[in-house]
């Protein structure tokens, strides 16, 4: 049944007209002042529904799913095993990887045993869903926060592993790295195992403060 | 010969004058129009976006001039000269101040004051829609079609009550040079009001206003160009520089309707219960009056920006239902009172 139309009895004023018009014109300047004052006012975001992006950036979660970058564990090692996980889940399969066996002279510089002496990833075919960073064993590849992605040249879109290493560099310089979501299994230096253990127990709070002595830490190593 | 210059200098100044208003205009529109509807607007090109018009100037110089294939070349040109000049020609009865004395010579500031100026300014208002449905109808295209025809039907309906509603203005003031219409709106009439047409003629302006509105095309008469209806109306196949002169001559007009509205009601360059003359030298009066003039065309055309972001367009009947059966009647209405009240009173 179709809902019977309903004839709305105008009063006078209303049928005028005018003054309707004058209620309404009313209400646009209060938002016009509004506005106009709050473009005055200074600093950025100063209107509440713009933000006037390339000044004015929005905040982004943690666990922002953006360009991927290679982590380095405490001693700046890769944590990299080249199993090639990460490969095989992507559904726009656009990581290749090879894997290889580390050398003796360069054990310092790999956590495993294994290490992927090639890692690339089509930033053009990525469709950021994360599944890499999930399947990881090593907590090896992260996607992190940055969103701007645009480049001239497809060329450019390609990241190999030492543009991949230096975007953990410089999140791990600015403070943006987000809390590790599970135990990293690799072998460990027997040193600092106990910190590892107490994140796991209590996800939430406990992982973010665990995780800025961990920066601190590594900052040092770098430096 | 002194008073060919003279002539020529305040042609060229008026034109440059309400080409200045138009180019601002565009700007006023757009980050008006950001305001009230919680935006920021053009805000990056020069301090406050103000070169926004410039740069879009720039973007309609650059752009390929397309004439479509089976147009009416000659006509598809002509459409928005046809349309911008009009809306130019009006101004030149509109006395923009009263007058100037530069070196012992007096200037009226009014491009000519002929004394039939009523009559012209009218006459080029219908002018206008010539513009418009030259432009629809050469485009060969039936949403523009559609709206050249809009715009005619709306202008003949529309054109008769804002004339009727002028007649009565001239019947109160008893001429029709828009000059003489101006200076007889000095000084208070009952003690207590200046001596504006508003006070004189309330339900005329009301008359006025809303026609001007139709006459400018602007919402809610918006018809021609009803962007949800018919695309973009007469100007739908049209762009670069072309399109570029079909907008201008929009601001354009609403400069010459706030001007004619300011002139006819709201006391020209007079400011109320306040005679500039007395106190003010011969060159500073009339630079004051100029500014007058325009501060009180400036708050109209931004009624016109604060009327089309607040109301609705009309439906098409409800636009020519408002004419014919409102408009037409009121105006008539303000006529025959106007009249007997003069004539009761003389």
């Amino acid at each position: 049944m179709a809902k019977p139309v309903v004839e709305k009895k105008y009063t006078l004023g209303e049928r005028i007209y005018l003054l309707e018009i004058l209620k309404g014109m009313v209400l646009t300047w209060k938002h016009f002042v509004f506005n106009f004052m709050a473009s005055f006012r200074s600093g950025p975001h100063t209107v509440p529904t713009t933000w006037q992006y390339p000044e004015d950036r929005r905040e982004i979660s943690p666990i922002f799913r953006g360009e991927h970058m290679q982590t380095l564990d405490d001693q700046g090692r890769e944590k990299c095993i080249g199993c090639g996980m990460c490969a095989k889940i992507c559904p726009a399969q656009c990581i290749s990887i090879v894997k290889a066996k580390v050398p003796e002279d360069q054990q310092e510089l790999y956590a495993g045993k294994t290490y992927s002496s090639s890692f690339n990833i089509d930033l053009l075919r990525c469709i950021f869903c994360g599944f890499c960073e999930e399947v990881c064993p090593t907590n090896a590849i992260v996607l992190g926060q940055g969103y701007e992605l645009a480049e001239y040249r497809r060329e450019g879109c390609q990241r190999d592993k030492a543009r991949l290493i230096e975007n953990f560099r410089l999140a791990r310089e600015s403070g943006k790295l987000k809390p590790q979501r599970k135990p990293v299994i690799v072998a460990e230096p027997k040193a600092k195992p106990a910190p590892e253990g107490g994140a796991q127990k209590d996800p939430g709070v406990q992982k973010v403060e665990q995780a800025k002595p961990k920066k601190a830490a590594a900052a040092k190593e770098t430096t | 010969m002194d008073d060919w210059l003279i002539a020529l200098i305040k042609v060229v100044f008026i034109w440059v004058w309400v080409l200045l208003i138009a180019v601002i205009m565009t700007w006023v529109e757009r980050r008006g129009a950001s305001m009230i509807q919680d935006r920021l607007g053009p805000n990056r090109a020069g301090p406050f976006g103000l070169l926004q018009p410039l740069a879009d100037g720039i973007k309609l110089f650059t752009k390929e001039d397309i004439v479509p294939d089976k147009a009416k070349k000659i006509l598809f040109s002509l459409g928005p000269i046809l349309f911008a000049l009009p809306a130019f020609s009006a101004y030149a009865v509109v006395p923009f101040g009263d007058k100037i004395v530069l070196g012992g010579k007096e200037i009226i500031l009014q491009v000519s004051d002929i004394n039939v100026g009523f009559l012209y300014v009218v006459a080029l208002g219908s002018m206008a829609v010539y513009g418009i449905i030259v432009g629809g109808w050469a485009s060969n295209n039936k949403y523009s079609i559609l709206g050249g025809l809009r715009s005619t039907a709306q202008l003949i309906s529309y054109e008769v009550p804002l004339g009727l509603a002028l007649l009565a203005i001239t019947l109160i003031y008893g001429t029709f040079s828009l000059r003489e219409i101006a200076l007889a709106q000095q000084g208070t009439f009952l003690g207590v009001f200046p001596n504006w047409g508003i006070f004189k003629q309330p339900l005329g302006f009301i008359l006025f206003i809303v026609t001007a509105y139709a006459e400018a095309n602007r919402v809610p008469f918006d018809l021609p160009e009803a962007e949800s209806e018919i695309v973009s109306g007469y100007h739908t196949e049209y762009g670069s520089m072309r399109l570029g002169l079909y907008l201008f001559g929009e601001y354009v007009n609403l400069c010459t309707l706030s001007a004619l509205i300011v002139t006819f009601y709201f006391g020209a360059w007079h400011l109320p219960y306040i005679n500039m003359a007395a106190f003010l030298g011969p060159i500073s009066y009339g630079i004051a009056s100029f500014l007058v003039f325009f501060l009180k065309v400036s708050f109209f055309l931004w009624l016109f920006v604060w009327v089309r972001w607040t109301v609705p367009r009309f439906r098409y009947d409800q636009v020519m239902g408002l004419g014919w059966k409102a408009l037409i009647p009121l105006a008539l209405i303000n006529l025959f009172i106007t009249a007997l009240a003069i004539q009761l009173t003389i």
